[in-house]
């Protein structure tokens, strides 16, 4: 293997990590993969961890969060059964991830219907062509992520999903992500998920940490295809502890009349940075994508989104809601992307806010690119205070200061958790909004 | 039961009342009337215990406490409910849950346990026949949409829900057509009771045929000029508020 030379410093360590886990990497499985890992490695060596100079992480310095004490050995984790209950809800078939690596024994698989079909990506790689459609970096091509081009190279290992065609899934399939750290990590997990033509299927994913001893960084990178006449439903919930940071990318592409639900909600972690791409490829296809941020003290939260109408006839909408307390820091910065070819295409997003304290920052940026004539597309966005007048309101019928806050931050936040479909999921988010804006 | 003394008030620095004198007993319904500025909606947010008020002098007993050092809920919890003359809409808040959570932290307050879910709802069904609201309107978030008259239907559906012993009615009276009017009127008067008061703030004589009061003030300039019987409301009914305008500067 030729050795890439760095040109930034801060490659040259990932450079190394690179060269020392070729066993473990997703290369060793596959010739084909190895190469992509290779290609990506160099290009990542030309831009290093990106900071604020990168005009996509103006307002987030990755810098901050990950440098050179960091780790991608990667670490397994030493979880019991008892650790995961208290994470799980409903009953729903689970896939307990340990620091990136699928752990069977933690997992819940007993009611995972056989059709779906669930394995390792590393094994899925090494078996070559099964399952069918799982393709390692298809939707990447021409990415210039810096952190998308470090995940293709480092990651080890992650989760493949394939939904065959025609497939109703009715219970849905919970990703449980865990993190644990006794020393500062790297992870570099990588999913990728298939929902075949007429297929139907809902994907929970949760991130959480258990007792971390030292900071960890998952730069966690999923790639969807949602084919002709398919259906995903993709609800996140992000709720790390304080020594966690996260970059996680979700690329998707949407067939024709494909519909893609999408609900993020974030509420924990040091640093989240969420970069939602969805390029709608196919005719009549619908897109809801809705998020919740709420930033404590101390803590930042970044929504990166993109809509790629490249085709005519499509709709998408997307909402997103932040709540920032004093001393927290949320990021909204939501593209939407209408070709030329894209005609009578109906675009419509909104972010609005509510800042708690004095010291609360937002920084938010909608942005419209249009290059066809007939379309019908609207943004805005609003950051202010919590409404004074619906506060005395609620006061003058007894409920005290904080109680009426938290009535009306449930309502703001509900907004959001109302989308979600599956009662077990939504009541699950809605109560941990409740614990979380306590 | 309510006793205000020598009240001054000033908002963004601007006196707006300058010692007002008022007292309420059980059973009592008082209106206030007055001309445009006179300081009535303001005697009422300053009842209620609007933070943007200041006040510079005087005193208010309720029950004989001291309501000035009471938050807006404790004095809800005390027994005093302010009807809004511009009732805020809430989206997202239900009406149903955010009653539920008033009477029950009003219970606490009190000392007394929360209310079963079904004693709730037999209370929520018997208040909605008595001030005729219908339940669709309860059923939503709290008055989101809802036309002005519907908004003031729901201040008295409230009212009889939390069961105050002072209700206070800013300007309950503007924008309701006769009909709505009168429904409004009837809930209050099926609510007037040996126990508790009223003190209707209204601009015109209209309402105080429904709800006819035991006293009448004037308030003008930022203090009681007159008070009486409802035969008062008649006559300013009858020749507006300039001989009373009139009156105060020839005392001055």
């Amino acid at each position: 293997m030729s050795v890439v030379a760095s040109k930034n410093d801060t490659s040259a360590k990932w450079l190394e990590e690179f060269e020392s886990t070729s066993a473990n990497r997703l290369g060793a499985a596959n010739g084909a993969v190895l190469e992509k890992q290779k290609k990506a490695i160099t290009e990542f060596a030309e831009s290093g961890i990106p900071d604020k100079k990168v005009e996509d992480y103006k307002y987030t310095n990755i810098r901050l969060y990950l440098n050179d004490e960091f780790s991608a050995k990667g670490i397994a984790g030493k979880l019991q059964q008892s650790h995961v209950k208290r994470l799980l809800f409903g009953g729903h078939a689970t896939i307990v991830m340990v620091n990136g690596r699928f752990v069977k024994e933690l997992s819940v698989l007993n009611n995972l219907p056989r059709e779906v079909v669930v394995k390792n990506l590393f094994t899925t790689l090494k078996e070559g062509a099964a399952p069918a459609g799982v393709k390692f970096n298809e939707l990447f091509e021409d990415s210039t992520n810096p952190l998308v081009l470090l995940n293709t190279a480092l990651s080890q290992d992650g989760i493949s999903i394939t939904v065959p065609p025609g497939y109703n899934c009715v219970g849905p399939i919970h990703l449980l992500n865990i993190s644990t750290g006794e020393s500062k990590v790297l992870f570099n997990p990588r999913n990728v998920i298939r929902v075949g033509e007429g297929a139907s299927f809902t994907l929970i994913e949760t991130y959480n940490s258990f007792k971390l001893d030292e900071k960890i960084f998952t730069n966690s990178v999923t790639e969807i295809v949602v084919e002709k006449d398919a259906t995903l439903n993709n609800y996140i919930l992000q709720n790390e502890d304080s020594k966690a940071s996260q970059s996680n990318v979700h690329q998707v592409s949407v067939g024709t009349n494909g519909k893609f639900n999408s609900v993020v909600v974030s509420l924990d972690g040091t640093m989240v940075r969420n970069d939602l791409n969805v390029a709608i490829n196919g005719k009549n296809a619908e897109i809801h994508m809705h998020g919740l941020f709420a930033v404590k003290n101390g803590r930042h939260i970044d929504n990166h989104s993109l809509v790629q109408h490249n085709v005519p006839n499509c709709f998408s909408n997307e909402l997103y809601k932040g709540i920032i307390e004093d001393g927290g820091t949320g990021v909204f910065n939501g593209k939407i992307f209408v070709k030329q070819d894209a005609q009578k295409t109906n675009a419509y997003q909104s972010n609005k806010n509510i800042l708690l304290g004095d010291n609360s920052t937002m920084n938010t940026k909608p942005q419209l690119e249009i290059y066809a004539d007939d379309v019908k597309c609207s943004h805005g966005t609003t950051t202010g205070r919590l409404d004074e007048d619906a506060l005395f309101y609620l006061r003058s019928r007894g409920l005290n200061e904080g109680l009426a806050r938290k009535v009306l931050l449930g309502a703001f936040a509900a907004q959001i958790s109302d989308t979600i479909n599956d009662d077990a999921f939504r009541r699950h988010v809605e109560q941990k909004i409740h614990d979380h804006i306590a | 039961m309510l006793e205000i003394k020598n009240l001054k008030v000033s908002v963004e620095g601007k006196e707006i009342l300058k010692g007002l004198n008022l007292k309420i007993n059980k059973g009592e319904v008082h209106a206030i009337m007055g001309p445009n500025g006179a300081g009535k909606s303001t005697l009422a947010s300053v009842i209620a215990g609007k933070e943007d008020y200041v006040v510079t002098e005087g005193s208010i007993l309720f029950n004989g406490k001291n309501i000035l050092e009471l938050s807006p809920d404790e004095r809800a919890k005390e027994g005093i409910f302010l009807a809004f003359q511009y009732p805020i809409e809430i989206p997202g808040v239900s009406t149903i849950n955010f009653l539920k959570t008033a009477v029950n932290e009003i219970r606490a307050y009190r000392g007394m346990e929360p209310m079963e879910a079904k004693d709730f709802l037999a209370m929520l069904k018997a208040k909605q026949k008595l001030v005729q609201i219908d339940t669709n309107l309860t059923g939503r978030s709290v008055n989101e949409g809802f036309s002005g008259g519907e908004k003031k239907r729901n201040e008295i559906f409230q009212m009889a829900m939390l069961e105050p012993t002072l209700g206070v009615l800013d300007e309950t009276d503007s924008g309701l057509d006769i009909d709505a009017l009168r429904i409004v009127a009837d809930g209050v008067n099926k609510l007037r009771g040996k126990e508790n008061a009223f003190m209707v703030i209204t601009h015109y004589q209209r309402l105080l045929e429904y709800i006819v009061p035991d006293f009448v003030h004037v308030l003008f300039d930022g203090r009681i000029v007159k008070s009486g019987t409802k035969q008062l409301a008649l006559e300013l009914e009858e020749k507006g508020y300039d001989w009373i305008k009139k009156e105060v500067s020839e005392i001055a």
